[in-house]
């Protein structure tokens, strides 16, 4: 199977424009009956974690998969990792260029150490049992937004490889690659995305910055736990961090 | 670790205490973990609160009365008040919320949200009348947001996080009654 073949058993739809893709994606999720990706070529209020505002211009890729998982809501979270690669996976295929790329916790992919995409996972349902899930993607494939935030992460477009790559093309290697690491996420758990994820991240080693709503933890980047825990190692001892924003 | 103080004795005595905390001070140990904080409820209603870490002189145990639910419907005499002014009051009642009809606990561990986003308004607020399947807040983990919806209509009655919290698997969040 070439790296650019539909997987089987996704649905694929395509909107000229929508509101965001996760919002269409709520919409639509209780009548998707598999999994299913769908592609806007327009988002006219897309938003990033926390309601950020993301900007989608024409030319970009913005995306979302609509899954139906079984597992509990800390299982499905770790699709935040699965998701990465994925998408790591999908943008050395295009490029044809392994280096470069990496990715910071959980699920951002940086190219040349700027940030190149956006991964939003949204999942509804009480309890055990969800509703759907909805993994939200957007990649600067033309262009790279302004950002404003001096402490943020330099916004980078794949463009900057010289790679041209169309949204929907783009949309066929993404969904090809995350149907294999679905796979290795189901049939082996999380350890092997755990070790893959673990094989490309950034700054591993090296002191970086979490911070929540209420603190900031700065510390070693020691590792990735099996739960899917960023650990840190500060002078206070060893931190495991659940929900935070990654500064380098 | 065992869980047996919950069942046939209604309060842990000094001894299975102790016992606790040592199994805790173990956990610490074999996992290097620096800190370590475990809450959990106790037949009597009231409330085990244990907070162990390596730089402490020694550890912390407590024994917290619950915050009791209120006896009447909660009169919405202010809608609009923040959700972080419904933080637990203590030593009303020895009633333990995660026992109370209607609560609603976090199916994961995670950062809780009252809100969409900062500075948005709350998705309910104590008072308002909520229908099956409404979200009520957001615990987010790994950038997963988990929608915590309403498992049956009813009234707010309590919001027993505030936002921003760290919460834990099966924490209280919410009494929908």
């Amino acid at each position: 199977m070439s790296s650019s073949d539909w997987p089987h058993g996704y649905a694929r739809i395509v909107l000229e424009e929508t509101d965001s893709t996760n919002a269409e994606a709520a919409r639509r999720a209780a009548s998707l009956a598999g999994p299913a990706w769908i592609l806007a070529h327009r988002q006219t209020e897309a938003r990033g974690r926390r309601g950020r505002p993301w900007e989608s211009p024409t030319g970009n890729f913005a995306a979302t998969l609509v899954l139906h998982p079984t597992e509990p809501p800390e299982q499905v979270a770790l699709r935040s990792f699965v998701a990465a690669l994925a998408l790591h996976e999908a943008c050395v295929a295009v490029t044809g260029r392994p280096e470069g790329f990496s990715l910071k916790w959980p699920n951002d992919v940086l190219l040349n150490g700027g940030k190149l995409a956006g991964i939003l996972l949204e999942s509804l349902g009480q309890g055990p049992r969800l509703d759907h899930l909805a993994i939200g993607i957007g990649v600067n494939l033309a262009q790279a937004p302004q950002v404003e935030d001096p402490k943020a992460l330099r916004p980078v477009a794949l463009a900057e490889t010289g790679a041209v790559v169309a949204p929907e093309e783009f949309l066929n290697h993404l969904a090809s690659a995350y149907a294999a690491w679905e796979i290795r996420f189901t049939g082996f758990g999380f350890a092997p995305i755990r070790e893959a994820w673990l094989a490309r991240a950034a700054r591993l080693g090296d002191t970086i910055t979490a911070r929540t709503m209420r603190e900031e933890t700065t510390g070693t980047f020691e590792t990735v736990d099996n739960s899917g825990a960023l650990v840190l190692s500060t002078p206070k001892g060893r931190v495991a961090i659940q929900a935070a924003d990654v500064f380098f | 670790m065992t869980t047996d103080q919950s069942d046939g004795a209604p309060k842990p005595d000094n001894a299975s205490d102790i016992a606790f905390v040592k199994a805790l001070a173990e956990v610490l140990r074999e996992n290097d973990l620096g800190e370590l904080e475990v809450e959990r409820g106790v037949k009597s209603g009231s409330k085990l609160s244990v907070r162990i870490s390596k730089n402490a002189p020694a550890p912390v145990i407590a024994n917290v009365a619950a915050p009791a639910a209120p006896q009447a419907p909660a009169a919405p005499s202010a809608p609009t008040a923040p959700a972080a002014a419904a933080a637990p009051e203590a030593g009303s009642d020895d009633e333990d919320p995660s026992s109370l009809p209607g609560i609603v606990n976090s199916p994961m561990v995670g950062t809780a949200y009252l809100s969409a986003e900062p500075g948005a308004a709350a998705f309910v607020n104590i008072g308002d009348t909520v229908s099956e399947g409404q979200t009520l807040m957001i615990v987010e983990a790994m950038k997963t947001m988990n929608h915590i919806h309403a498992p049956h209509a009813g009234t707010v009655k309590r919001i027993l996080v505030e936002d921003g919290a760290p919460v834990e698997y099966g924490a209280p969040l919410m009494v929908v009654a």
